[in-house]
């Protein structure tokens, strides 16, 4: 009975019922492999953090399936089986090849790939693929990416396509080759036979899948199931206006020097298609916060396919609207013999974010989509590496995934949310503290939200978390880098402002008596990284012996704020405090709310009159202007209502909370604010006409802006309410960030609302 | 989906009081409350039964009383005389999963260690995807919509701290942790969970903290975390305490009052509750620790698939539940349900041992749907209101009971018995519009679409919890259940290779039978760690941690059980290599030494690689052995044969789509409240029971037992 019902099957290469079935195999297979993986991994990157990546390619290396893991992690093992293909390499069924070079498709070293070929009678079906990041792979340091380095062949072992199993036989003198590269053997060693189980739970099911109904129909519902995403992605491209967007950002220090980095982008939108120019850019660094050509594809990757892929099947199809411009030799296109261990948490993440804001300012500027623009999350992530012996006597190693904990953007239609962790991580999860404390020696002396950190804004950025760490040995050793302690990374959108930095300080010997009783007793009694004793130590102090009477203590970056903060209702506000994530100081400075409180101090509500005095004040300091001299500001910023300068027979289109770009009668159009000031005429070209200004941030986010950096508020003529925030280079003026295409019959104008 | 729609009620069984004789005592009851309704089973010692079910009222225990009353109407006796005659009375209730569903739990503060308040609010990065499924999970717009259970002005600290080793680090500030329990007072909490790091080893500040509230908060209800879940951890470890601060006040009233109602009413046997872990016990044991039986439905019902199977003499089957809006399937291997540390509901991640149930959200309810091109089934649904289109009570989405219909496989005229008419015109329109257009389709080949594509969803889950775990499908028992179990149970049974299963007679009814016939059983888990280097072999140190910590689970599983003389004890040990995540629970000695343990990781091994292929095992990387679990239960009586039934009545033939949408196969239509033993019938037909149809595929073939089970061969 089965059988005549598969004949049928086979011959019915497009029933669409048979193609839904075989794709959801596909999907279910794909997390099979997941499931595999993290069953079988012993490094709390897989197990814990879900920092890995496991497919199913077409035969030419298109994902055509991924889980939900760390997206910029999707490009990387197709560029791998691209560069097999390429090359030639004699491939037979049972073959499973190694990598991890990031001049082939890694990012870095420590992410280690795996690729099979997936033969079905003879034939290549397709490919399974996995990687995941190894906590150490070999090099000059512990971790395999040292501030120190200069070369590449200083940070650990460098397998460019390798088969590790030779048609089914494990090749166990690759395997101790490997294992004898790194510090951490055991760990490794359990990876890589997570991977083979992983690729042959793959292999299995496929073959199954084959012989249940057909190879033809399983390779042409995997072939249809990235076509189908792309076209899903151009039909969505279709409903976005067209035009130019700039974005930048920037990272601090590549571990020798404090340098200052820009990572530039042009991104242009013409109908369905995507251009990213990085040619503005730094050139490549000195030091290891560099990524290669494949982590800038990774970094594009990373932010577009969240940014625009929600509800559209994750497979390659979501990258193929997508031309990647960018001259070799840069920051992100770096070459040997340009070092790249941290390429993941430098470069690659800063591509991410400027991705990030580019693409969400065109949907801020689309009706239907406006609602999830968002601002940047978590513009970072704050490396701690502890190594030495652990209280059990063994040599061990960790790479702490806490710093996921950084706060999300907040969307156009609510607040970010609290430690939400960053846009390449679709399902992030860190470990328990007690789970940490039971299996190293790290001892927590707090873990907590960061007040202040979420991005000020109409809607609030998502706080970063905060952790204080000792040890429960005498000594380990600690390696501590980042960027973004002197770059607000998390940068708001649509006059919010940026998210908290990052802070990281060492107080040395605070615990001096011995034993953990003292040093717990002295330190929980409310210990801050504003004690006295705390050191700052700025972005990247690199390695250093951390002891059992030192503290080091780390706050993450909050998510980017959108909309002016003096447009938040004060009733939200007012449940920020109540939930004590927003302090009273900023309150008034950053919100401009007056407080009311008891007789004991205890907040008990906010005061109308003197709220809408402070915001005023606040606006006219803008200005440069007495309070009475502004005008009160639009409250109602509901993007479908008329703006306030309209007139008969125009048509407006919101590009964020207070800019309406106005099409009139004539068809030239203009933009305006909500309040009625003409910024711009014949073009989205808006700074022109709005107020530039000197802007601080709240010392959260400004305390410690690199001297390189300074910021730019741009405010309503009129009104002076916040439209925009730049941070940019002191020696180099702001930009013009959004150029729409409004020549007649353009997008833009289709998209307008008519009075 | 069930498609009982009258107020009253649905009637499986011998109904004449005749065949129940009123002379005789030990009657078992079982009830269930379900968001629906409320199901109640119930068995003479003679061995007949029936079931029957009457609407969930909003307070929950009216209903459970005219379910009683509706049972002792169908025996034809009064209440009273029935009430008497009951030796058994066991319940489960959803109550407190909807109370904490819709927040209609308990004001709880949540006490922390100092510097931790914010546990739930990081919710280790968890809590923003919880409730997100499929493509949901690649929108990031959606994430964060689950609130903590203790919102953070309820969350205090107090001065304290303990090591991984259970030493005092910090003693307990008494003057913090009574300033903490002050502001909890002045803020009108109705609950206290406290959870202290590594309360696990050293419980002393926990219960100094719990005296306090005594004093501070003397109404307040108290759930510490080293009772309700102890084990390492305390994102899940404070979850569960507070859900089950939160639960406690609303279950401790409904178990009074419901108690209250029944000895009203005469009955004088004890109330067993069903648990998440499967099986009962005494009602008195959840007042204190609700959140046991927060998902205690779903857990009954693979209890009495597992119950099904000891009668049979099957020890390993496969449960299917396919209910309105969900699938789920449990597992039962060599005669016991597996078993899960951590379950995730509300958002949250809950430390209870429970039954490990698998669900997918696919039911009869299941909306199918075209987008771009792609036909999809669920998880979006239907529910009671409006319900799929054929009810004719406005849905206009086809379901997949829309699709059943059409396929010929539900009756438009006697399906549901509730004097509905099912609109099969209607149905036909909605697949062919909304199905048909967009893929080329007409309604037969639409819904024969939706029906392939809904099986073969159910069958990777099956797939996911057999062959993904090292089990070969095909050496277990597949039983159905729910409103949709035995309808589509025969189209798994291909998937798989499998060559038939089994509907039991309280096919629609299967927690409350699980819940009147299941053991009494407690389960009691217990820190204890330990870690071997690579190269290290376990040692007699080693093995006096685990019996100490055996000791303690054993004495907590034994606590609750009224005869623990009597009683059967079973271990097992979470194990894993070091350095891994995922655990295996294996059966440990009761008093392990270094021989046994040296055994008991060579056990490990061995299931390890049965799992994960042969080779995957890395002993150099050395173990760790986190908990153990102590279960304790006790026998219920087997259930005896039923003496009577009823022979299949012939109700008509009719044409239903199989394979080919344009050749339907003409079928044989049978009916039957509760089948007498001894019958056979030849596929293709159809078996109804009330609230469900068995298919019989072409091929195969029905036949029954004296338990009025129906055996289905599939004729793969």
């Amino acid at each position: 009975m089965n059988t005549t019902l598969d004949a049928q099957r086979v011959n019915t290469v497009t029933d669409p019922v048979i193609a839904q079935v075989v794709r959801s195999r596909l999907v279910a297979i794909t997390d099979q492999m997941r499931l595999a993986l993290q069953a079988v991994s012993g490094s709390p990157t897989v197990t814990e953090a879900s920092d890995f990546f496991t497919g199913l390619y077409l035969p030419d290396g298109s994902f055509a399936t991924m889980g939900h893991q760390v997206t910029f992690e999707a490009p990387p093992v197709g560029a791998l089986i691209r560069h097999l293909l390429d090359s030639g390499r004699d491939l037979k069924d049972g073959d499973r090849i190694i990598g991890n070079d990031p001049f082939v498709g890694a990012l870095h070293q420590n992410d280690l790939q795996m690729c099979a070929p997936l033969f079905v009678d003879g034939e290549l079906v397709a490919w399974a693929g996995v990687m995941a990041h190894e906590t150490d792979i070999g090099g000059m340091d512990f971790a395999s990416w040292s501030p120190k380095a200069k070369e590449i062949w200083q940070e650990g072992l460098r397998i460019p396509a390798v088969k590790l199993v030779d048609r089914g036989e494990l090749r166990e003198d690759v395997l101790d080759m490997i294992l004898e590269a790194t510090r951490l053997p055991a760990q490794v060693g359990l990876d890589i036979r997570a991977f083979i189980a992983t690729l042959n739970v793959a292999g299995e099911r496929l073959t199954e899948l084959c012989r249940r109904y057909g190879k033809n129909v399983v390779q042409t519902a995997m072939a249809t199931m990235v076509d189908d995403s792309e076209a899903t992605l151009r039909r969505r491209l279709l409903e976005l206006p067209d035009g130019v967007v700039h974005t930048r950002d920037f990272l601090e220090h590549d571990g020798h020097s404090n340098e200052l980095y820009v990572v530039d982008l042009v991104l242009t939108k013409q109908d369905d298609s995507l251009i990213f120019d990085f040619s503005g850019s730094s050139g490549q660094a000195a030091g290891f916060v560099n990524c290669s050509r494949a982590g800038l594809i990774g970094g594009v990757a990373g932010a577009l396919i969240p940014t625009l892929g929600f509800g559209i099947p994750w497979n390659d199809g979501l990258l193929r609207p997508t031309e990647i411009v960018a001259p070799d030799g840069l920051i992100c296109t770096a070459l040997p013999p340009a070092p790249v261990g941290s390429a993941t948490v430098e470069t690659v993440w800063v591509v991410s974010n400027v991705v990030s804001a580019a693409l969400n300012r065109l949907l801020a500027a689309t009706p239907k989509f406006a609602h999830r623009a968002q601002a940047v999350n978590s513009g970072t992530m704050a490396t701690f590496n502890l190594s030495g012996r652990n209280q059990f006597g063994e040599k061990f190693g960790l790479h702490l995934m806490d710093p996921l904990a950084g706060g999300f953007g907040a969307f156009m239609a609510h607040d970010g949310q609290d430690a939400a962790g960053p846009i390449n991580t679709p399902c992030p999860s860190i470990a328990d503290v007690e789970v940490n404390e039971q299996g190293t020696p790290l001892v927590y002396l707090y873990r907590r939200l960061a007040k202040d950190t979420g991005g000020a804004g109409r809607r609030r950025g998502g706080l970063g978390a905060e952790v204080a760490l000792t040890i429960s040995v005498n000594e380990a050793e600690a390696l501590v880098m980042t960027h973004g302690a002197e770059v607000p990374n998390s940068a708001g959108l649509s006059g919010g402002l940026p998210g908290g930095v990052i802070r990281q300080s060492l107080a040395q010997g605070i615990l001096h008596n011995s034993g953990q009783t003292a040093i717990l007793a002295g330190a929980l009694s409310g210990i801050t990284e504003d004690a006295p004793g705390f050191e700052n130590l700025g972005s990247k102090p690199g390695a250093f012996p951390l002891t059992s009477s030192d503290v080091f203590a780390v706050t993450w970056q909050g998510g980017g704020g959108m909309g002016d903060p003096l447009d938040r209702n004060p009733e939200e506000l007012l449940e920020d405090i109540r939930r004590d994530v927003v302090s009273t100081a900023a309150a008034r400075d950053t919100y401009g709310v007056v407080l009311t409180s008891s007789t004991s101090g205890r907040v008990t509500g906010w005061d109308e009159t003197g709220t809408s005095q402070l915001r005023r004040a606040l606006r006219a300091a803008r200005l440069g202007k007495a309070p009475e001299m502004v005008k009160e500001s639009c409250l109602e910023l509901d993007s479908a209502l008329p703006p306030a300068g309209l007139t008969t027979g125009e048509s407006w289109l919101p590009l964020s909370d207070r800019l309406r770009a106005i099409q009139a009668v004539d068809e030239t159009w203009r933009v305006e604010t909500v309040d009625g000031a003409v910024l711009s005429n014949g073009s989205t070209r808006w700074r022109e006409g709005a107020h530039a200004f000197a802007l601080e941030l709240p010392p959260r986010v400004g305390s410690t802006l690199h001297e390189k950096l300074t910021v730019t508020g741009w405010a309503c003529p009129l009104t002076g309410s916040l439209l925009a925030v730049d941070i940019h280079e002191k020696a180099s003026s702001p930009f013009h960030d959004l150029e729409l295409n409004i020549s007649a019959g353009s997008r833009a104008a289709e998209l307008t609302f008519q009075a | 989906m069930t498609l009982e729609t009258t107020s009253r009620a649905q009637l499986t069984g011998n109904e004449t009081s005749t065949d129940l004789p009123d002379d005789t005592t030990g009657w078992a009851i079982g009830t269930d409350v379900g968001g629906t309704f409320t199901d109640l089973w119930l068995r003479a010692p003679s061995g007949k039964s029936f079931v029957c079910k009457s609407p969930t009222t909003a307070d929950v225990v009216t209903g459970v009383i005219n379910a009683v009353h509706l049972a002792a109407e169908i025996a034809g006796l009064s209440t009273e005389n029935m009430c008497r005659r009951v030796s058994r009375f066991g319940h489960g209730t959803t109550v407190g999963l909807n109370a904490l569903l819709t927040g209609r739990s308990a004001r709880v503060g949540l006490v922390t260690t100092q510097g931790f308040g914010d546990v739930l609010e990081i919710g280790r990065l968890r809590r923003g995807t919880a409730g997100l499924n499929g493509l949901d999970l690649g929108d990031y717009f959606l994430r964060g919509r689950t609130a903590p259970l203790v919102p953070r002005n309820l969350v205090v600290e107090v001065t304290e701290r303990v090591n991984p080793q259970g030493e005092i680090v910090t003693p307990l500030d008494l003057g913090s942790a009574r300033r903490a329990l002050e502001t909890l007072r002045d803020e009108g909490v109705e609950a206290v969970a406290v959870c202290l790091l590594w309360a696990t080893e050293n419980a002393s500040h926990e219960a100094a903290v719990a005296e306090l509230v005594k004093e501070i908060l003397p109404d307040a209800f108290v759930s510490v975390s080293h009772d309700i879940a102890p084990s390492v951890g305390e994102y899940a470890r404070a979850s569960t305490t507070a859900a089950n601060a939160a639960l406690g006040p609303v279950a401790g009233h409904y178990l009074v009052k419901l108690e209250t109602e029944l000895r009203t009413l005469g009955m004088e046997a004890p109330i067993m509750m069903t648990t998440n872990a499967g099986g009962v016990v005494p009602a008195a044991t959840l007042t204190a620790s609700p959140v046991k039986g927060l998902l205690s439905g779903p857990a009954s019902c693979v209890v009495a698939g597992q119950s099904l199977g000891k009668t049979l003499n099957q020890p390993n089957v496969l449960t299917l539940d396919v209910g309105g809006t969900s699938f789920d399937v449990g597992v039962v291997v060599n005669g016991a349900p597996l078993l899960r540390d951590e379950v995730t509901f509300g958002g949250a991640d809950m430390r209870v041992p429970s039954v490990d149930i698998a669900s997918i959200g696919a039911g009869g309810g299941s909306i199918a749907a075209v987008t771009d091109g792609i036909l999809t089934v669920g998880p979006r649904s239907a529910g009671a209101t409006p319900g799929p289109v054929c009810y004719g009570k406005g849905g206009t989405e086809p379901t997949t009971t829309d699709a059943d219909l059409v396929l010929g496989v539900l009756d438009p005229d006697s399906f549901g018995s509730g004097g509905i008419r099912l609109d099969v015109d209607a149905a036909s329109r909605a697949l062919e519009e909304k199905i048909g257009k967009p893929l080329g389709l007409n309604a037969q080949e639409s819904a024969r679409a939706v029906r392939e594509l809904f099986d073969s969803a159910m069958a990777d889950l099956l797939r996911s919890v057999t062959i993904e775990r090292g089990h070969d499908p095909r050496e277990f028992t597949l039983v159905a259940g729910g409103g949709s179990g035995p309808s589509h149970a025969w189209a798994m049974c291909r998937e798989l290779g499998l060559d038939g299963f089994v509907v039991p007679a309280t096919a629609t009814a299967q927690s409350a039978f699980g819940a009147g016939t299941s053991d009494l059983r407690t389960t009691a888990s217990r820190t204890g760690y330990i870690r071997l280097s690579p190269g290290l072999e376990p040692d007699e140190t080693h093995a006096l941690t685990l019996c100490a910590a055996l000791e303690d689970a054993r004495d907590r599983a034994l606590a609750a059980i009224p005869d623990p003389e009597s009683s059967t004890l079973q271990y097992t040990a979470a194990v894993r290599y070091r350095g891994q995540a995922h655990h295996l629970d294996v059966g440990l000695d009761a008093a392990p030494d270094a021989a046994t343990l040296s055994k008991f990781l060579a056990r490990f091994e061995s299931e390890y690689e049965l799992l994960f292929g042969k080779g995957a095992g890395f002993r150099e990387a050395g173990f760790e052995i986190l908990s153990v679990r102590a279960t304790a239960a006790l026998a219920s009586a087997a259930p005896g044969a039923s003496t009577a039934g009823e022979a299949f009545e012939f109700r008509g033939v009719r044409g239903v789509i199989f394979d080919d949408p344009a050749a339907p196969d003409t079928t044989t239509v049978y009916g039957c409240s509760w089948p007498a033993a001894d019958q056979s019938v030849a596929g293709p037909c159809l078996i109804q029971l009330p609230g469900c149809v068995v298919v019989v595929p072409p091929g195969g073939t029905a036949t029954t037992d004296a338990h009025g089970a129906i055996h289905v061969k599939v004729g793969n």
